[in-house]
């Protein structure tokens, strides 16, 4: 009998991890060579090579598509796709909530109305314009977390999976219709209330690329950092004291580091809901729940996924592209429904 | 070891724990007994920092406030009355946190000394064939036999339990006071609970504590302290009788 | 080629609108461009005209005296904006408009529901609508709100000075098989252009230009490496400047990967002075074709061709 019980999967699987990043990396290469403008592989090829090498490139279509437009969207997609994926499995670790999310929480979209404010008001940081949208959408994404925190503690101290998702819904179209308010008045300074909500990553280029990565590297290093105390609070908050975890110090960092991580990622490609909800889910299937383990698998499930749907969205109605919000809710939204559906039944 | 010193915890306008001291020496195990309300899981949660409190609360001589939450985890266990794991972690894993409180750094995972006192609690409490099992497939009295396996593993000096047996049937409730017991055989250890079961506490207590209504009414050996006089003063009826009656039953 | 049928059918309703009115002596019968039948005792001297272009027809026929009120995006000529404003598109409010004792209301046929429709005829209030989507249905709304005003000859003389002015610039303008690109939203903010079905696509196809994005309907967002390698002749962006950083030409001529583009080698990419002029059904569409005229041959604007 306890044999039935005992888990199929292994304790630690580098194989795991293996197929992960060869398919993270297969991913890229098909998303470079595949868009809405068809180009030889080996055009595509020879480009990256030699831009990689500082060899010469051949003057031709290939090179402004692949090297300019392409790899760098490929880059900005795979990285906001795992930090949107870990910032997930941070939260739902951290709360004790399988639905928890930037997206369902609301803080997705608490940090587009700090941007849109920024963006509205002209505020901009001396040396960097784009700075001072950035870290508006920062700070407004740490306030909306806290804010639906409180809420929800006040409506119910237990922080149940529905009561939480239910204020971030709500807060969600609160801000929504606030936006949207903003961008009437202020349109001409903002970008259209479809990127803030739906999302996209048209025109991103290889600074922002480069922001990302950084962002990923330092908030990402500290989320993975916090696996044992995410451990902690995944089996229970109360628990988590008891075995000797500085329980509102390391809530605080998580909930900073995720909405710094959410405040660059929105302010670069709007909201991209769902990648957050979904991935870590399917990370958790793959090696189990323990943070260790689930934080980097959800990183690359979470690049992966969202690199399929930035291509569906690209390539689908060519040479119209559909919003990748758009792709992502669709995916999203049915799993949101199962994962709900079966958390009920197991709880 | 442990000593509380006119420790009050307010609610608002309500004093859940009212201008309570006690204390607590190694290899004595102190029941906590008293009616539903009577403060008796806040004055827990208290010492467990769980809710601040006015007073003071020491450790051998110092304020326990002082201590960081590691340093007080490596001190101090608490298992609670209920616990439940939502997610699918193996029964390994959740006994495996119980180490937390002594990692050195981040890159630390397992010192071997870890590893031993997780297998010896996983022995210890009959989980080591289901040390794989997930957690959701577990009932109710196997999970809390992982928390205190958890707890074990944590290897505090002095366990506190919240009505740890509460919902458990007759046989876990047995094993699990029985394992405790042999955990407080070592030497420098020592036990405080919360019991709700009169009997249970005469049977494995060492010293008591009697509360209501937030204030202590009595405490210090368990014979002085678990009489009819004062069982029927904390509980307002007569526990005595009833307790008679109740055992008639079986005759 | 569904356009030609639209336009054919809008010529149609014209005639019998006018056929109508010559029958009834008395009033003045249109139909509007939801096919209702609109009948005036006499011309109207009290407007309100929910959408700028509207506003924009009603002063070019020398009717600005009767506006009474307009919608909140209106805003051009300058004059009229310090006239009542009302809310206009989903968040239309009757009661508003009703306060402003209007004798007719002409608004677009999309944003109002049927209920308020007729709740503004109950009130006595002629309810117009005016949607065109092309350069024929404006010269039909012109025409039909130079009738309804009572200014038919002023309301001829626009349309014909339109007409010309299009008819000269298509004589004058080859068709070289050179095409356009029209930046209807920066790259920044995520690409949009003009397809068919728009003003600007009609415009291109007068100065003997082809759309780029000739296959995509309306106004719809595109990948920029579509953009790239369709290598348009020409780019016109309608994005507004607003006195900090670069200008949107200098923007679009510094944008990574673009350089190869003929467009950018040649310089030719253009920013159009006022947006509205080249999405507005009313007008200034005119004034748009001009615009672009001159920026294509390189002229300057005294040398308008229709002058």
């Amino acid at each position: 009998m306890n044999e039935a019980r005992a888990l199929k999967r292994e304790r630690f699987t580098p194989l795991t991890y293996a197929m992960l990043a060869a398919a993270l990396l297969l991913s890229m290469i098909l998303c470079v060579c595949v868009g809405s403008v068809q180009i030889p592989f080996s055009d595509t090829v020879t480009a990256v090579w030699n831009a990689l090498w500082g060899l010469p490139i051949p003057q031709n279509i290939a090179k402004n598509i692949i090297l300019n437009v392409r790899l760098p969207r490929v880059l900005c997609v795979a990285l906001s796709g795992a930090a949107l994926s870990l910032c997930g499995a941070a939260m739902q670790g951290l709360l004790r909530n399988p639905l928890a999310d930037g997206s369902t929480m609301g803080v997705s979209s608490g940090a587009a109305l700090g941007a849109v404010i920024a963006m509205a008001a002209g505020f901009t940081l001396p040396g960097s314009g784009y700075g001072g949208i950035m870290v508006t959408a920062m700070a407004f994404a740490f306030g909306s977390l806290v804010m639906i925190l409180s809420l929800a503690y006040a409506l119910d101290r237990s922080l149940a999976t529905s009561s939480i998702i239910l204020i971030g819904v709500i807060f969600t179209m609160f801000i929504s219709s606030v936006i949207s308010l903003i961008i009437t008045f202020a349109s001409d300074h903002t970008r259209s209330l479809n990127f803030w909500t739906l999302g996209s990553f048209s025109g991103v280029n290889y600074d922002q690329a480069g922001i990302l990565c950084a962002a990923l590297a330092v908030c990402g290093g500290v989320i993975l950092r916090f696996a044992p105390e995410l451990n902690a609070f995944a089996v229970g908050e109360e628990n988590a004291r008891h075995i000797g975890v500085n329980v509102k110090k390391v809530k605080m960092s998580i909930l900073v580091t995720v909405s710094v991580l959410i405040g660059v990622c929105v302010s670069i490609s709007g909201t991209v809901s769902f990648v957050g909800l979904v991935m870590p889910h399917i990370a958790r299937m793959l090696v189990g729940p323990n943070h260790s383990r689930l934080l980097p698998a959800s990183l690359f499930a979470g690049a992966i996924f969202l690199l399929w749907a930035d291509l569906t969205a690209r390539t689908l109605l060519s040479p119209v592209e559909l919003p990748i919000g758009v792709v992502t809710s669709l995916v999203g939204a049915v799993a949101f429904v199962i994962i709900f559906y079966r958390t009920r039944k197991a709880g | 070891m442990l000593a509380g010193n006119h420790v009050t915890v307010r609610y608002g306008d309500l004093r859940a724990v009212d201008d309570v001291s006690f204390r607590l020496e190694a290899g004595q195990w102190l029941m906590l007994a008293g009616p539903n309300g009577a403060g008796k899981s806040t004055l827990i949660e208290a010492i467990a920092g769980g809710v601040p409190c006015t007073g003071l609360i020491e450790w051998e001589g110092q304020d326990i406030r002082r201590l960081k939450p590691a340093q007080l985890a490596r001190r101090i266990g608490v298992l609670s009355q209920r616990n439940t794991v939502g997610y699918a972690y193996t029964v390994e894993e959740i006994v495996g946190l119980g180490r937390y409180a002594y990692r050195a750094g981040f890159l630390s995972g397992g010192s071997g000394e870890g590893r031993e006192q997780v297998e010896r609690a996983l022995a210890m409490t009959g989980l080591t064939e289901l040390r794989r099992a997930s957690m959701l497939t577990l009932s109710g009295g196997e999970t809390q036999r992982v928390f205190l396996a958890q707890v074990f593993a944590q290897d505090p000096r002095v366990l506190i339990l919240d009505e740890p047996a509460n919902h458990l049937d007759l046989k876990y409730q047995q094993h699990l006071f029985s394992l405790i017991q042999t955990w407080l055989k070592e030497p420098g250890r020592a036990v405080l609970s919360v019991v709700h079961d009169l009997s249970l506490a005469r049977r494995y207590g060492t010293h008591a504590m009697l509360m209501n209504h937030g204030k202590c009414i009595s405490r210090g050996e368990i014979g002085d302290v678990m009489t009819p006089d004062h069982l029927n003063q904390v509980y307002e009826m007569d526990v005595y009788a009833w307790m008679q009656e109740m055992l008639a039953q079986w005759n | 080629m569904s356009k030609k049928i639209v336009s054919l059918f809008l010529a149609a309703m014209m005639m019998t609108g006018c056929l109508t009115a010559l029958a009834e002596d008395a009033g003045i019968m249109v139909t509007d461009m939801h096919g209702r039948e609109i009948i005036l005792t006499e011309p109207a001297v009290r407007v309100v005209a929910l959408q700028p272009s509207d506003c924009e027809i009603l002063c070019a026929i020398g009717c600005e005296d009767a506006l009474v009120g307009i919608g909140q995006y209106c805003d051009y000529p300058a004059s009229i904006t310090s006239l009542p404003v009302v809310q206009s598109g989903a968040d239309t409010n009757i009661e508003e408009i009703l306060a402003l004792n209007p004798q007719v209301v002409f608004m677009n046929d999309m944003a109002q529901s049927e209920e308020q429709v007729r709740q503004l005829e109950e009130n006595g209030v002629k309810v117009v609508v005016s949607s065109a989507t092309d350069i024929e249905g404006v010269y039909y709304a012109i025409r039909m709100m130079g009738h309804l005003m009572g200014k038919d000859e002023n309301a001829e003389a626009v349309v014909a000075d339109m007409q010309s002015t299009f008819e000269e610039i298509r004589a004058a303008s080859a068709d070289e098989g050179r095409t356009v690109y029209f930046e209807v939203s920066p790259l920044q903010w995520g690409l949009w252009t003009a397809g068919s079905g728009t003003f600007m696509d009609e415009l291109a196809s007068i100065c003997g230009l082809t759309n780029a994005f000739a296959d995509v309907n309306d106004w719809a967002a595109v990948s920029e490496e579509q953009v790239i390698s369709r290598d348009p002749d020409y780019i016109v962006t309608i994005s507004m400047y607003y006195g900090e950083g670069p200008t949107p030409v200098e923007e679009i001529l510094s944008r990574e990967g673009w350089q190869d583009m003929k467009a950018i080698r040649e310089g030719q990419v253009f920013n159009a002075s006022d947006s509205n002029a080249l999405s507005r059904p009313g007008p200034r569409l005119k004034d748009a074709a001009v615009e672009l005229y001159h920026f294509l041959n390189g002229t300057e604007e005294e040398a308008v061709p229709a002058a």
